[in-house]
């Protein structure tokens, strides 16, 4: 499908690869000991002779492989079916997409600093561009370009073209195969799944869950066998685990730049509707403890469980409150009802949220103008304007023509095959534990939402974060741009998975940090 | 005036919710007695009839009446090939139903994918003062009252509707009174599935239209039924959900949605304890004999 692999990208990308092994050898790698060893002799054998320079003799220690397989397998697990598949299939299309570059020969460029770019002064246009996918063709529509050129600004140039040649067909020689059992929107089937793929078919790598509650429930499993597991959903964050990679959005990226834009775009005073479970909680209280600190106040909030669709009582409550803006935290099928009905009560209030329209693409579902002022910091959505963005939009629609929308998790999930991929081709490996070490030397991959960079200590990702905003026609123009936003509230809890590995999810309530702001707030 | 207005208007979409979900229910559960679980994909067929139609081009309310038409004529075909092998055997319905729900559910999903598209909310908001409302959901609370008082009246005012009733009363003694009972058990049925599908294509403006869209009814449904009882089904579907929603508009006023629902839950909970034979009985009792 992708006609797209380029040869003269090539060179660049085996810079990297080299520049990624002289990183590794000269910064500190604490406490590796054997699979240290296994990790550089694997590593040898994609760039080999290249790191000669770093006195290293490459011997011994065989690796403690598991029975060869023909195939490097990845076990997958989403929600193909059931109130969740609308998420699921989105993310399963995604991985299959990944896993045909990947067997095509072809990468996402990156490497331990990244491909980067050059700024320089320039001329923009006043206004962001207004766009709409469609879906059919797989072409991001421009509506309005925004004007002329007439404001001064730096212009950032990223590169356009970042699928890239690998070098090989496949990983490692082996063809990368994706087992994908259906989860079914069932939390017990997803333990019995996971199980299966981990002990039977014993896969390389686990790509898997999309609510925390699919997340929580295998994570036990993951950790007793030691799997390298990757999480790919935007999520409340605060999980800290030594296998586990959460390459999704956290609160810290999306909270604090909406709440900041909703302040001071439309007023201090803010309602919060969210679902009625740990997501919804544990980001309604970020967004409690953010507003005050940015000179705004939240004057009511709403917490409706997940089976909820009738909303005319909560949305009587939020009349009555009066707010600039209204928070909507809502999840699911059932819960997307406010937005219509709101609409048709007569409710214009600004919107927010961290999830809708990037996941479950509520702006294409509903009628206009049910949508109409929302605002969502998001990580991606399909209708970012970047060249490599629309370059990749169209393979995924080319691959999938009746799809109707390409989400923010879907897109985790496609970088995160491909970073795996990387990883393991540096590792030389799929042996679990080396991937994992060389996953924790700080790699940037060049996503199609920007560059992301995935924190060694603590798993989690930092973000290339929108401020996406839906007009009256359902439009989408990006208002705000933030290229690069840490995943840093596991880092001041004092989290390094590297040093000291554990296996838990933090809350904003095990924090001082929280109280704290509380506290200042109502002063 | 104007909170009046709201606490009013809350009340009404809340029993009219009640009364939409249940009223085909009201039908197969509270008269015919079988435990029909596939109740809230019938109304998701009714909603994906009502949303192929309208984005062919027809007006909505035609759109409404095809969906009764649609499902009632699907009632026929489900009851003459499963459900008629089971009356009077609750606990297999029950199951047979069940699967009948997940085909129904997991077939559309496999057809016609995740979503449909929409329909847009007739009719526009009104507003007094600072509060506004949907004019489309005051038009569903009068169409609800108006379908239970349609129903009352084939019951109760009809040779059909006592014919009917004799039926599900005593099987035998109707069929020796020359009342064909086949074919009223297939006819009850398939209204009971017509009116689903009618209050589906009702709903469906407010909904988003998914395969899994019909499991947020089944419980609202079965608790206004249960609560009811089935003693006189029709004074009882209404008299439960009065008695639901007063239940549960205040304490979402005051407390939040999720107390709100609790409340529902507990009140229905003690009226089922106090009155194990549904709300229907009582009010039988009380003022109808």
């Amino acid at each position: 499908m992708s006609e797209e692999s380029n040869d003269e990208n090539k060179i660049e990308k085996i810079t990297n690869e080299v520049d990624s092994n002289v990183d590794r050898e000269s910064g500190e790698i604490p406490e590796l000991g054997l699979s240290r060893r296994d990790f550089l002799k694997g590593a040898s054998g994609v760039v080999a002779g290249s790191m000669i320079g770093g006195g290293m003799l490459i011997k011994g220690a065989p690796a403690i492989a598991a029975p060869e397989s023909k195939t490097v397998d990845i076990g997958f697990i989403e929600d193909l079916s059931g109130n969740l598949a609308i998420y699921g299939l989105q993310k399963y299309h995604a991985a299959q997409l990944a896993v045909a570059e990947i067997n095509q020969g072809l990468t996402l460029a990156g490497g331990p600093v990244g491909v980067g770019g050059f700024a320089s002064m320039g001329q923009q246009a006043k206004k962001p561009p207004l766009v709409k996918l469609n879906p059919g063709s797989g072409e991001i529509e421009t509506v309005d370009d925004g004007g002329d050129a007439t404001e001064s600004g730096i212009l950032y140039g990223e590169a356009d073209d970042i699928l890239i040649d690998s070098g090989e067909k496949g990983l490692l020689g082996k063809e990368v195969n994706l087992m994908a059992p259906d989860g079914q929107s069932n939390n017990r089937l997803w333990q019995q799944l996971s199980r299966k793929l981990i002990q039977q078919d014993k896969v390389d790598v686990l790509v898997a869950g999309f609510t925390s509650a699919e997340r929580e429930a295998i994570r036990p499993i993951v950790d007793r066998s030691k799997q390298l597991y990757f999480y790919t959903n935007q999520y409340e964050g605060g999980v800290a685990d030594e296998f586990t990679f959460c390459t999704g959005a956290v609160c810290e990226q999306q909270v604090i730049p909406v709440v900041q834009y909703m302040v001071e775009n439309y007023g201090p005073r803010g309602f919060t509707i969210a679902a009625d479970y740990n997501f919804g909680q544990l980001t309604a209280a970020w967004v409690r403890a953010y507003t005050p600190l940015v000179g705004g106040e939240i004057v009511g909030e709403e917490f409706v469980p997940l089976s909820v669709s009738q909303f005319s009582q909560v949305i009587s409550k939020v009349q009555s409150a009066k707010p600039d803006w209204v928070m909507t935290l809502l999840v699911g099928q059932n819960q997307s009802n406010y937005y219509p009905q709101a609409a048709a009560a007569g409710l214009k209030f600004p919107m927010a949220s961290t999830i809708n329209m990037a996941q479950g693409y509520e702006h294409l579902r509903f009628n206009t103008p049910s949508l109409a002022r929302m605002h969502n910091a998001v990580n991606y959505m399909a209708e970012i304007p970047t060249a490599r963005n629309k370059a990749f939009v169209k393979r995924f629609f080319k691959m999938f023509p009746k799809d109707p929308y390409l989400g923010q998790m879907a897109q985790n999930t496609y970088f995160s095959i491909h970073l795996y991929a990387k990883a393991v081709r540096l590792a030389g490996t799929t042996d679990q534990e080396t991937v994992r070490k060389v996953l924790e030397s700080g790699w940037v991959v060049e996503a199609p939402e920007g560059a992301v960079f995935l924190e060694p200590g603590t798993h989690h990702a930092s973000h290339y974060i929108r401020m996406a905003k839906a007009d009256e026609d359902h439009n989408i123009s990006f208002v705000r741009d933030w290229p690069t936003i840490e995943a840093w509230w596991l880092q001041r809890l004092g989290v390094n998975l590297v040093r000291h590995p554990e296996h838990k999810q933090y809350t904003p309530q095990e924090d001082q940090f929280f109280p704290m702001l509380q506290k200042m707030a109502s002063k | 005036m104007e909170s009046v207005l709201s606490v009013l208007y809350q009340f009404g979409t809340n029993a009219a919710f009640l009364l939409l979900s249940a009223i085909g229910l009201i039908v197969i559960l509270g008269m015919m007695n079988i435990i029909n679980l596939a109740h809230g994909e019938l109304m998701m067929i009714g909603a994906y009839v009502a949303s192929f139609l309208y984005h062919s081009g027809v007006p909505f309310a035609a759109c409404v009446v095809a969906s009764f038409l649609a499902l009632a004529l699907a009632g026929v075909v489900l009851e003459r090939l499963l459900i008629r092998r089971f009356y009077g055997r609750e606990l297999q319905a029950l199951v047979v139903t069940w699967g009948v729900s997940l085909i129904l559910a997991q077939g559309m999903l496999l057809l016609f994918g995740p979503f449909l598209a929409s329909i847009p909310i007739p009719f526009g908001s009104g507003a007094v003062g600072a509060f506004s409302f949907s004019w489309y959901w005051i038009a569903l609370i009068a169409i609800s009252l108006l379908l239970v008082a349609g129903l009352w009246f084939l019951y109760y005012r009809t040779a059909f509707g006592l014919r009917a009733r004799a039926t599900m009363q005593e099987r035998e003694m109707a069929r020796a009174l020359g009342v064909r009972t086949g074919r009223v058990y297939m006819l009850t049925f398939a209204l009971g599935s017509g009116l689903a599908g009618l209050a589906g294509a009702l709903m469906a403006p407010t909904t988003t239209i998914a395969p899994y869209m019909g499991q947020q009814y089944v419980a609202p449904a079965f608790i206004t039924v249960v609560t009811g009882g089935s003693a006189n089904v029709i004074a009882g579907a209404l008299g439960s959900t009065g008695f639901l929603s007063l239940a549960e508009t205040p304490f979402t006023i005051w407390f939040g949605t999720f107390i709100g629902i609790v409340a529902m839950l507990l009140a229905s909970l003690v009226l089922i304890r106090l009155l194990p034979k549904g709300l229907s009985e009582w009010i039988q009792r009380r003022w109808l004999s």
